[in-house]
């Protein structure tokens, strides 16, 4: 080789070792990662968009600035405006706040690279999904009827539908006339295609509407969605159902008694069941009121009451009254026909006849042993 | 006093001793059946109004007429019972060898219904008191009716008025017993035991009855 080709040669090379590093700049830096958080939005969330670049040259590359910007999904954030160097096989990321503005859909935010030097940009779009679907709220289980004053078991069941996980998930009762225990249920994280339950005892006082309002977090932005049951007074086809029967009238000694049986006709317990004469009728001793405990269903008991009724009284009710287990008390009233067995005394005597009339007796009886006793004296 | 009423009650023995020396007579002890009777048939006048309360309308019309029917009735029977009484102590005391007229043990057995007069008075006063208490329902059906009666029946049978009247009754009873000993001791001539068996055992047996009624045990 003649010295002139390699001296060229060998400035050759120098001119390259010179000018490598510029020349390897865009080439080298690639995006090895992008995500978001949450993985999904929903429409006006807020999140967070990471990108990680990494430089897979042998040289240092330069860089600018680095940005972001796009529709659909729009940054928050500033742009990085001085990045600096990145070195032969370093990483670097870059996180950008974003808000999901458009709609449902899977966006693309361009992921800017600007390098020093005008060895021109990187750009990369990065793909962010957004949907808006919400969480689902059902009630899977509750009473036939509500009634007042009663205590319901109501189960709510709550599904994630969407593709990522909601978490901080809970369920809040919310309602005017209504008493509710637990006052919210928390259920916490909930995984995609997953689903809990929660049971609420709800005791309402008056027909209304109670909301069941799931509150959740996707990412930092909390959703909530909710439940409306209404709650309308009804009959309930479980309930105990006391029915008298086997009635038998009989006049007394200022009054009457009434002897029958009670019978649970209903599927649930009757509880602390009392039987009593209602007005018009005036209870008097010795049964005012007769206790016959608990009936179970299909159960009979006997019972007696007396009472005093005015003249020109024909029938007469005969209350029973009864708790079911949450202690609610029930009433059910039977008319009871007596005015074909009026012939009670009206008279008030205050029980006290039994112990004149035993005076009476007694004087009398002595009045006459005397007599008789004198008689035989004198004989 | 030898022969007033309080003597009968008080002093029998006495007063039938000294009714012995004179001839039988039935007026007075006729006149205290009679006073019996009154007393008997005034007793069943509100039982009487209480029934015809039960009665359908068209037969109210016949109130009146069955109110004197019922007190006449409870008249006699109040005259009954006085010569119902000294048939039964003239033939119990026959088995114990009574001698003596029978218009004599009729009279003494009326002297000993004196008694009666009394406690007739006293169970009136009751009878009164218990039935004016009654609240008598209107009633269409022979049903209601029947229904009604035997109410009346329990109430009148358990009721602390009717039983004391029938004990103030017994007692009565009681007193006019022993005034029929002596009178059967004087009319049929017979010891004080076999007098007080001439009249203890019907008496006895009609207490019995009493007490057995108004215990409930029939």
């Amino acid at each position: 080789m003649k010295p002139i080709y390699l001296a060229i040669v060998t400035l050759l090379c120098a001119v390259l070792a010179v000018a490598g590093p510029a020349s390897a700049g865009p080439a080298d830096i690639t995006v090895t990662s992008s995500a978001t958080d949450p993985p999904v939005l929903m429409k006006g969330d807020t999140g967070t968009l990471t990108v990680t670049i990494q430089n897979n040259g042998q040289n240092t590359v330069a860089i600018s600035s680095a940005r972001l910007y796009g529709s659909g999904v729009v940054p928050l954030s500033d742009s990085y405006a001085s990045v600096g160097e990145i070195g032969a096989g370093n990483s670097k990321t870059f996180t950008f706040t974003v808000r999901a503005d458009g709609g449902e859909g899977t966006f693309y935010p361009q992921f800017v690279l600007d390098f020093r030097d005008g060895a021109g940009s990187l750009r990369y779009p990065v793909p962010v999904q957004v949907e808006d679907t919400v969480l689902s709220a059902s009630v899977i289980g509750k009473p036939d009827a509500f009634s007042e004053g009663r205590t319901a078991d109501i189960t709510i069941r709550v599904g994630n539908p969407r593709p990522n996980a909601a978490s901080g998930v809970q369920v809040i009762p919310q309602g005017t006339g209504i008493t509710v225990t637990p006052t919210g249920g928390f259920i916490g994280a909930l995984a995609p295609d997953g689903s809990a339950t929660v049971v609420f005892n709800l005791t309402p006082t008056t027909e209304t509407d109670v909301a069941f309002q799931v509150i959740w977090r996707n990412g930092i932005n909390t959703h909530t969605t909710d439940l409306v049951l209404p709650i309308a007074f009804g009959e309930d086809k479980r309930q105990a159902d006391p029915v008298i029967t086997n009635v038998e009238v009989t006049p007394i000694a200022g009054g009457y008694r009434i002897v029958g049986d009670v019978m649970n006709a209903g599927l649930e317990s009757a509880r602390s069941v009392l039987v009593t004469p209602g007005v018009p009728a005036t209870p008097i001793d010795p049964f005012r009121v007769y206790v016959v405990g608990t009936l179970d269903p299909d159960d009979i008991s006997s019972f007696e009451v007396t009472f005093r009724a005015d003249a020109g009284t024909t029938e007469v009710p005969v209350v029973v009254e009864y708790r079911d287990d949450d202690g609610n008390r029930y009433a059910a009233t039977t008319m009871v026909g007596v005015g074909s067995v009026a012939a009670a005394p009206l008279e008030e005597r205050d029980g006290g006849i039994p112990l004149v009339g035993i005076i009476i007796v007694a004087l009398i009886g002595l009045g006459i042993a005397g007599a008789i006793y004198y008689s035989w004296r004198r004989t | 006093m030898d022969t007033g009423f309080i003597r009968v009650l008080l002093n029998p023995g006495r007063f039938f001793e000294a009714r012995m020396q004179d001839e039988p007579s039935l007026k007075i002890p006729a006149l205290i059946a009679l006073a019996i009777g009154l007393i008997t048939a005034v007793s069943v006048i509100p039982i009487t109004n209480i029934t015809m309360a039960m009665l359908p309308a068209e037969m109210q019309s016949l109130g009146l007429l069955i109110t004197i029917f019922s007190a006449a009735v409870a008249f006699v029977g109040g005259l009954l019972g006085w010569i119902i009484y000294s048939f039964i102590f003239y033939i119990v005391s026959m088995i114990f060898k009574g001698q003596g007229d029978l218009k004599r043990t009729v009279e003494f057995t009326g002297y000993g219904l004196l008694p009666q007069v009394f406690g007739g008075i006293i169970g009136t006063y009751f009878s009164y008191q218990l039935l004016s208490g009654l609240n008598v329902p209107p009633m269409t059906s022979p049903e209601q009716i029947a229904e009604f009666s035997e109410s009346l029946v329990t109430i009148l049978a358990t009721d602390p008025l009717a039983q004391i009247a029938g004990l103030v009754g017994i007692l009565f009873t009681l007193w006019s017993a022993n005034i029929w000993i002596f009178g059967m001791k004087y009319a049929r001539n017979l010891s004080t035991r076999d007098a007080a068996l001439t009249v203890g055992i019907p008496v006895g047996l009609y207490i019995l009855y009493s007490i057995v009624t108004l215990a409930g045990w029939l």
